[in-house]
């Protein structure tokens, strides 16, 4: 758990630093922050990270074309990626899994959940 | 007799006239009948969208009030076991000491949870920002259809410097604007274990 790093990406800076105290309070301190798919993969080039959550309504880039874009490269192919987006069409969740999200949580979400998807993730 | 040849050819020449404006007058109606039934049809669209802002926001506020008030009235009854252990310590009772300070710790570990429980609250911000997002788009559409219309009745060619500006502002803010149209803070198309079966089922 110590050394899990985990890249957050949402455009919401309020959204961002809720996941973050959630994901500190859950014994994750290592998060670093991208406003959106774009920003995340500047900072995925520049840092090496092991987790990725991300929300999928964002400028730029957003968290379908950014998981899209992650695994098609082969360096990120196997990346862990939870998405926690508003999102809870049963159609999109479905197109999610095929860009190739490991887990979905619609927000609101709560620490628990929060908690227990990533590891799950990180246990599959 | 030549005068009512000419009467007759003015005439008809008028009819002929006439009947080109009424054609193109129906083909005018006819050109504002969609924008005019998007437009009706977005309009309670954008009020639903603000309606249900409001409505969540004031909950999400009260939810937070709620919580404000117990962690409030939760460090008063902190302030006032902090005087008791202080009376206790020139009194030298122990027991009481350990009682207060069992009492405090238990307040204040319930004010950090619920502390948390606001942070989870505030993921509100979030959902009405999309929602935000989304009735604004709503409204673009309508001003845009408006365009439209006022397009039809218009003799000069070409779009207007309103239109051109509307369209614009509205390039801008959709580079910007990223929404769900579906965001809720209560209501969730699919649960989040129906999500995890789909998971389990590979989306089956």
């Amino acid at each position: 758990m110590a050394d899990l790093k985990i890249l957050a990406v949402d455009d919401s800076p309020t959204m961002r630093r809720i996941i973050i105290n959630t994901l500190k309070r859950a014994g994750y301190s290592d998060v670093t922050e991208a406003s959106d798919g774009k920003d995340a993969l500047a900072k995925l080039k520049v840092d090496q990270f092991n987790f990725v959550i991300t929300d999928w309504n964002m400028p730029e880039m957003d968290g379908l074309q950014f998981v899209t874009t992650l695994r098609a490269t082969a360096e990120y192919k196997d990346m862990p990626v939870l998405m926690v987006t508003t999102r809870s069409v049963k159609d999109d969740i479905v197109e999610a899994m095929k860009a190739g999200v490991n887990n979905y949580i619609v927000k609101p979400f709560t620490p628990d959940t929060l908690k227990e998807k990533i590891e799950q993730v990180l246990a599959s | 007799m030549p005068g009512t040849n000419t009467l007759q050819s003015n005439i008809q020449k008028e009819i002929v006239e006439l009947s080109t404006a009424i054609g193109g007058l129906v083909n005018s109606f006819k050109r504002l009948q969609n924008p005019l039934e998007e437009s009706r049809n977005k309009v309670p669209q954008a009020t639903d969208q603000l309606d249900k802002i409001n409505e969540q926001t004031e909950a999400a506020a009260h939810q937070m009030l709620d919580m404000i008030e117990q962690i409030t009235a939760r460090e008063e009854e902190i302030l006032e076991q902090i005087d008791q252990t202080r009376a206790c310590l020139e009194s030298g009772d122990n027991d009481k000491i350990l009682s207060c300070l069992r009492i405090i710790a238990e307040k204040a570990q319930t004010n950090l949870n619920d502390s948390f429980l606001i942070m989870d609250a505030l993921q509100f911000q979030d959902i009405t920002s999309q929602q935000m997002n989304h009735a604004a788009s709503l409204l673009e559409d309508i001003e845009h259809k408006l365009h439209t219309i006022i397009g039809v009745f218009d003799s000069n060619d070409g779009d207007s410097e309103d239109e051109k500006e509307s369209n614009a502002r509205t390039a801008k803010a959709g580079k910007v604007r990223a929404f769900d149209p579906h965001a809720d803070l209560f209501e969730k198309k699919t649960n989040q274990n129906d999500i995890d079966s789909l998971f389990d089922n590979n989306g089956k």
